[in-house]
């Protein structure tokens, strides 16, 4: 198998003069969302980000209207903090990683939607306020009780094969594209693949382990675990490739055993 | 640490318990009663005469289908009601398979509210009005004379294809919804069953509306000769 894929990638061999970015604005929470389309000329290895850039630099839309520079998040510029995640013609991903070149082979046209995440609350045009996924993973305790009043001393030791489970699950970055792409998730309805791959991060840990009823009843609660669809669309999304379909079912099978079938022990 | 369940988890587990147990184990002897229609209509009509021969059979109708039913039809109802339909932006055939279990669901939410209504108590104004139950002798001629109307057997095939794969793809989300199967490749092969399942209750399905209609429905007739022993001796031989 290749793993060469970037020598056989098909390239964009007759750019347009021209991109058209049709940005979603909106001037702060609550307001009312409009459209706005700007054209920059087309430039070898643009990607999203740097597009917007350009727009920054000179916030005129295409129709020759002087508009206010377009608002987005964005920190690593290497897809591994997350926070410029925004939906690019109709589908969520990182707008650093989005390259223009791919954008318009796909679409075979000149244009890039651009709309902020439709499941977080609007702050302004393209960045979204991202609280709830932390208050998520309060909600399952996602984290590991170290601190004692006396050493602890050295951790349980954990089998290779743990480990490298655990890892995939390490590598989720709080972007929010699975919750996005979620059918089943709205505010307080769904709590979404994201906590629930962070609860089993540390219900597979043996010192997590222990505090295990605890993450499972914030996974209970009103708009746990039970709310999910099965519609997978998290697992095609998520950006780190995280097997999150995989930790619902193995926390569906720890809650069936330990919760629901957990009064045969007694 | 206690265990606390909230209210919409123990709901959510209860709706996919009663479509396992008992509404799906039901449909299995449903269908199965419903094929023997391909030997004629005295085994038809003999077998609904056995349903009616079911010691404490009010109590099982009550507690064993009409209640479980009417909660998992209005609570899937009310959980369809929650999905932001996303096919369109994301074409995935699991996100495809989510929408056909809501839509399916809800059509058979209609469905059984006419075919209950239709058969099990006769109820429908100018369609038949003599219940099934109570007449198992006349059962098969009073699904047969009520499939004269094409329209009829258009939503009955319609009714059995949505409840193949309602049931088969939901044996396969409880399988996943209750730890059973995690796996991807577990879920590969899970869900090529529940596909064949599909396939399968669909076209026994099938089969059984046109029985109604034609002996031995779509099928050949020398598949379904009459069989050798007929518990009463008047009953024919043959069709």
């Amino acid at each position: 198998m290749s793993t060469n894929e970037h020598v056989h990638k098909k390239k964009l061999t007759d750019p347009p003069k021209t991109i058209k970015f049709k940005i979603q604005r909106r001037e702060k929470e609550g307001a009312d969302a409009r459209w706005e389309t700007f054209e920059i000329p087309y430039r070898r290895n643009l990607n999203v980000i740097s597009a917007l850039m350009e727009i920054r630099k000179n916030p005129v839309t295409a129709e020759g209207k002087e508009t206010t520079p377009p608002v987005w998040d964005m920190s690593c510029l290497e897809q591994v903090c997350g926070i410029c995640t925004m939906v690019i013609n109709g589908r969520v991903r990182q707008s650093c990683s989005a390259l223009v070149d791919d954008l318009l082979l796909a679409t075979g046209g000149n244009i890039v939607t651009l709309q902020p995440m439709t499941k977080f609350p609007n702050v302004r045009d393209l960045k979204v306020d991202r609280t709830r996924m932390f208050d998520h993973l309060k909600q399952v305790s996602a984290w590991i009780d170290l601190d004692g009043t006396y050493d602890l001393g050295p951790g349980p030791h954990i089998s290779s094969e743990v480990a490298h489970e655990r890892y995939v699950y390490s590598r989720c970055m709080t972007c929010g594209c699975c919750l996005e792409a979620c059918p089943q998730y709205s505010e307080n309805q769904y709590i979404g693949p994201q906590a629930i791959a962070q609860a089993r991060l540390f219900n597979m840990h043996p010192v997590g382990k222990t505090e295990m009823d605890e993450r499972l009843n914030g996974l209970m609660e009103e708009n746990g675990i039970a709310n999910c669809g099965n519609a997978q669309n998290c697992l095609e999304v998520c950006p780190m490739s995280i097997p999150l379909p995989r930790a619902i079912y193995e926390t569906n099978r720890d809650i069936t055993v330990n919760s629901l079938f957990g009064w045969l022990k007694k | 640490m206690a265990i606390k369940f909230s209210t919409t988890f123990l709901l959510r587990k209860l709706h996919q318990v009663t479509g396992i147990v008992p509404l799906g184990m039901f449909y299995f002897v449903h269908i199965y009663t419903n094929l023997t229609s391909m030997n004629g209509p005295k085994v038809f009509n003999d077998h609904v005469q056995d349903i009616h021969d079911i010691p404490f059979l009010l109590f099982i109708e009550v507690f064993g289908i009409f209640l479980p039913l009417a909660y998992h039809s209005i609570y899937g109802v009310l959980i369809s009601g929650e999905a932001k339909v996303n096919v369109l932006s994301y074409a995935y055939t699991r996100n495809w398979f989510y929408l056909f279990q809501r839509i399916t669901g809800i059509f058979l939410f209609f469905f059984l509210l006419f075919h209950l209504l239709n058969f099990r108590f006769g109820l429908i104004p100018g369609l038949n009005m003599t219940p099934v139950a109570g007449h198992a002798q006349e059962a098969f001629q009073i699904v047969s004379r009520e499939f004269q109307t094409t329209w009829i057997v258009v939503v009955y095939i319609l009714g059995v294809l949505a409840t193949a794969w309602h049931l088969a793809y939901g044996i396969f989300l409880f399988a996943v919804d209750w730890g059973i199967v995690i796996g991807e490749k577990a879920q590969r092969l899970t869900l090529k069953a529940a596909l064949a399942l599909a396939l399968l209750l669909g076209l026994v399905g099938v089969n059984a509306v046109f029985s109604f209609v034609r002996p031995c429905g779509l099928l050949p007739q020398s598949l379904c000769e009459a069989p050798r022993f007929n518990r009463t001796p008047t009953a024919p031989a043959r069709f």
